[in-house]
């Protein structure tokens, strides 16, 4: 039996006014795989995602690494699933990038002495330099924000690494710069996107959610150049690949 | 009002320094026993609320305004201990970051602005039965739970500062009582209106799952809680006290003893401080081990 | 923007700003509840405590402008406080003004010259309830988003509207920017909290850095407590 990364069996949730948010989930994902999630807003990809660790908890079952996910053993899923949330003013809420970045590590009882180069590695990691630690989030601009999120995460060194919008609102360079840091990440990714020239440029693997519910699922160019499906589920076929495929 | 370092008497301000920070340790406890660990980094982030929304202001009567305290409005919505944690979290920050109250007087304020104005805009909101009602029932408990609160508040600033003999009672009440008449409507029709609006679009938030529900047993601990310390500063014959209270109610008094006129403390006086402090010290120890005992019978939510 | 305000001087390299914040916080709130005691009757040591403040002040490096800037906006409550006891007389007066201004001075000193971070973690070691310091950590660190969206509010409502429109209608949009800023609050909190558990809270702060207690501490702790034990005894 293969090993998989993370098996999702008849994931469901619902809000607590009682509408849908995710029906009858079922996605496995092989270590080192980079899964895209697309699929139009209110879709419940963010939804699935906070799943993965356990933050949010419903019917269905989650096998991480081959344990399953409950209540008893979240602390040892935190620390191998990691995941970066769209809006980094939400994860920064330490005084000092270095304290934010430490925050990981230091809650997973990481020796005191060990963290400094956690925190360094980190930042190097994110494509920050180390002596941005005593900065003040605040004082970022949001390209910035952003990898110092990504290295509050990878200081936990998680083996898979869930991504909830990572390139949106980024100027083209920075956003060029976290494409190229995210494609040199070694752990398995499930990226959360509306950014369809991201999950080409990285996703060998595309899942299309729509309503709550898996509507596709597999190889990327194949699903993202269906032109139908994709009108079908509120999106369309990105400009790199229209341009390929006329005349 | 912010009460700055140098206006209260000594006694007065390290005596309330003792209560508040006595209360902020319980508050706390309580904090940890009965919120459920996910609404704790609220009160963090409702403490910048209330600062952020003391920077808009509402023009009232040509070229003041008004902005909101938040008291009774964090009070009903968290209940009174979460809210007095926070309003307290956000006065020392004023202290902290803008000087705006004294370090001595921290105390002080934060019984005045935090305590005070929490648990009477609770208690008055829901003797009216707020909670119960929508519309016009909200509004009406929401102003009159926003506008006394600011009343109290100010009339127990006021006699702090006459106690101190920093101001005649008679011209103290008048003056704190009439200008926070004013501001009382603005916060009153603020609270009513944040309110109402939440009611409207996020009624959830309304009744936040029980977290520092008040019972009667906890309200008369509270009252208890001042007036048994304060019985306990007359009853242990300061001769100071019931002084400038009979000097200041005559018409021009004689230098009543202040702040600036406090003594170097001879022999007698220490002793006479350190039973004080002793009586002090006790109390909030029975109060603690109360509340230990209590602890299980409380229950409330874990995380 | 407001953030810069609070910090603005606090991370100078002063022989006040190397100091641990325990000390700094003993130390002074030491000198304000001296200066507090001091007998009306001992004009003298009003001067030598306004000497060692002047002293502290030079020390501190931080701008006389901005010490001064932020005197003058609670100098108003002062000055009102002052005034409320006419009866007292020129030197009575006197007396309770200079006495709030050294303390107000003083407070000025110990919070400009410590970080706000480094503040809160001596308030920790000095035994200051968890649940207060993480608060304030959030507070400080939310303030700066929270003023930020109040203003994007306060300029969308500003830009919606010509002259002033009357009380109900100003009342209502109020309460709506309030209630909104009110509600993001909240959702930020839950967001927060949930990115807390997903680096792997389980409800306690585990606190890093260490500021060491040196020399210097001990030689500014000692000074200050001579001081006022030297001043007290000229009674």
């Amino acid at each position: 039996m293969t090993d998989y990364a993370v098996r999702i069996t008849r994931l469901g949730y619902t809000y607590p006014d009682g509408t849908k948010a995710l029906e009858g989930i079922d996605l496995d994902i092989l270590p080192g795989e980079r899964v895209a999630i697309v699929g139009p807003s209110g879709a419940g990809k963010s939804t699935l995602l906070l799943h993965l660790n356990g933050v949010l908890e419903s019917t269905g079952s989650i096998r991480i690494m081959s344990s399953n996910l409950d209540s008893s053993n979240l602390q040892q899923i935190r620390k191998q699933v990691g995941l970066l949330f769209q809006d980094p003013n939400d994860q920064l809420f330490c005084p000092t990038v270095f304290e934010d970045v430490a925050f990981g590590p230091l809650n997973l009882s990481v020796p005191p002495g060990e963290i400094p180069r956690r925190v360094q590695k980190a930042l190097a990691d994110a494509g920050l330099d180390y002596s941005m630690r005593s900065r003040s989030s605040h004082h970022l601009s949001l390209g910035e924000r952003r990898r110092v999120s990504l290295a509050a995460v990878l200081a936990m060194e998680p083996v898979i690494l869930g991504m909830d919008e990572p390139t949106s609102n980024l100027d083209p360079r920075n956003r060029r710069h976290l494409i190229n840091v995210i494609s040199g990440l070694k752990a398995t990714l499930i990226i959360a996107t509306h950014d369809l020239e991201l999950v080409l440029d990285v996703c060998s693997r595309t899942v299309l959610m729509d309503h709550g519910k898996i509507w596709a699922d597999g190889e990327t160019r194949a699903m993202l150049a269906n032109a139908q499906l994709m009108e079908m589920h509120g999106l369309e076929v990105p400009l790199s690949l229209k341009a390929v495929g006329s005349g | 009002m912010h009460i700055p370092d140098g206006f209260l008497t000594n006694r007065l301000a390290i005596s309330l320094d003792i209560l508040s920070g006595a209360g902020i340790l319980y508050a706390a406890h309580r904090a940890k026993i009965e919120f459920s660990s996910r609404r704790v980094p609220i009160m963090g982030v409702l403490g910048a609320f209330v600062f952020a929304a003391q920077m808009l202001n509402f023009p009232i009567l040509g070229g003041t305004s008004g902005h909101l305290i938040g008291g009774s409005l964090l009070a009903i919505l968290l209940g009174p201990m979460a809210g007095s944690l926070t309003m307290a979290t956000v006065i020392i920050a004023q202290a902290l970051f803008l000087q705006d109250g004294g370090l001595i007087a921290l105390g002080a304020n934060i019984f005045n602005i935090s305590a005070v104005t929490c648990f009477s805009g609770y208690g008055i909101f829901k003797l009216l039965g707020g909670s119960a009602g929508s519309g016009k029932r909200l509004l009406f408990a929401g102003l009159l739970s926003g506008w006394l609160s600011v009343m109290i508040s100010s009339a127990c600033c006021a006699l702090m500062m006459s106690l101190s003999g920093a101001i005649p009672i008679h011209i103290g009440l008048t003056t704190m009582l009439g200008y926070h008449a004013i501001v009382g409507i603005v916060e009153g029709m603020l609270t009513a209106g944040v309110l109402s609006f939440l009611f409207k679009v996020r009624p959830d938030l309304m009744s936040i799952d029980g977290m520092g529900r008040f019972g009667a047993a906890d309200w008369i601990g509270a009252l208890a809680f001042v007036a048994i310390p304060a019985c306990i500063l007359v009853a242990a014959g300061s001769s100071s006290l019931p002084d400038p209270l009979q000097k200041l109610l005559t018409v021009n008094p004689p230098l009543p003893e202040t702040a600036a006129g406090s003594e170097m403390l001879p022999s007698a006086r220490y002793a006479d401080y350190l039973m004080r402090g002793g009586l002090f010290v006790l109390f909030i120890g029975l109060w603690f081990a109360i509340s230990r005992l209590t602890r299980h019978r409380r229950g409330g939510h874990e995380a | 923007m407001r953030h810069s305000f609070i910090d603005r001087y606090s991370a100078l390299d002063s022989p006040l700003h190397l100091l641990e914040p325990r000390s700094k916080l003993v130390a002074f709130t030491t000198l304000i509840i001296a200066v507090l005691c001091i007998p009306a009757n001992k004009g003298i040591l009003f001067f030598m405590y306004f000497f060692a403040t002047a002293i502290l002040m030079g020390i501190s490096q931080v701008p006389l402008t901005f010490i001064m800037g932020r005197v003058l906006v609670i100098l108003p409550f002062i000055v009102l406080a002052t005034l409320a006891a006419p009866w007292r007389g020129f030197p009575g007066l006197a007396i309770l003004f200079i006495r709030a201004i050294l303390c107000l001075l003083l407070l000025i000193l110990l919070t400009n010259t410590t970080r706000f971070i480094e503040l809160l973690r001596g308030l920790r070691k000095l035994g200051c309830p968890e649940i207060l310091v993480m608060n304030l950590s959030f507070l400080y660190r939310y303030l700066f988003v929270l003023t930020e969206e109040a203003m994007r509010m306060k300029q969308a409502r500003d830009c919606r509207r010509v002259g002033r429109a009357p009380f109900r209608e100003e009342l209502k949009i109020l309460s709506s920017m309030l209630g909104t800023l009110l509600i993001r609050s909240f959702e930020r909190a839950e967001r927060m909290y949930s990115a807390m558990l997903s680096r792997g809270f389980s409800g306690e702060f585990q606190v890093y850095s260490p500021r060491i207690f040196s020399w210097r501490d001990l030689t500014f702790l000692s000074g200050a407590a001579l001081f006022v034990v030297m001043t007290f005894l000229i009674l």
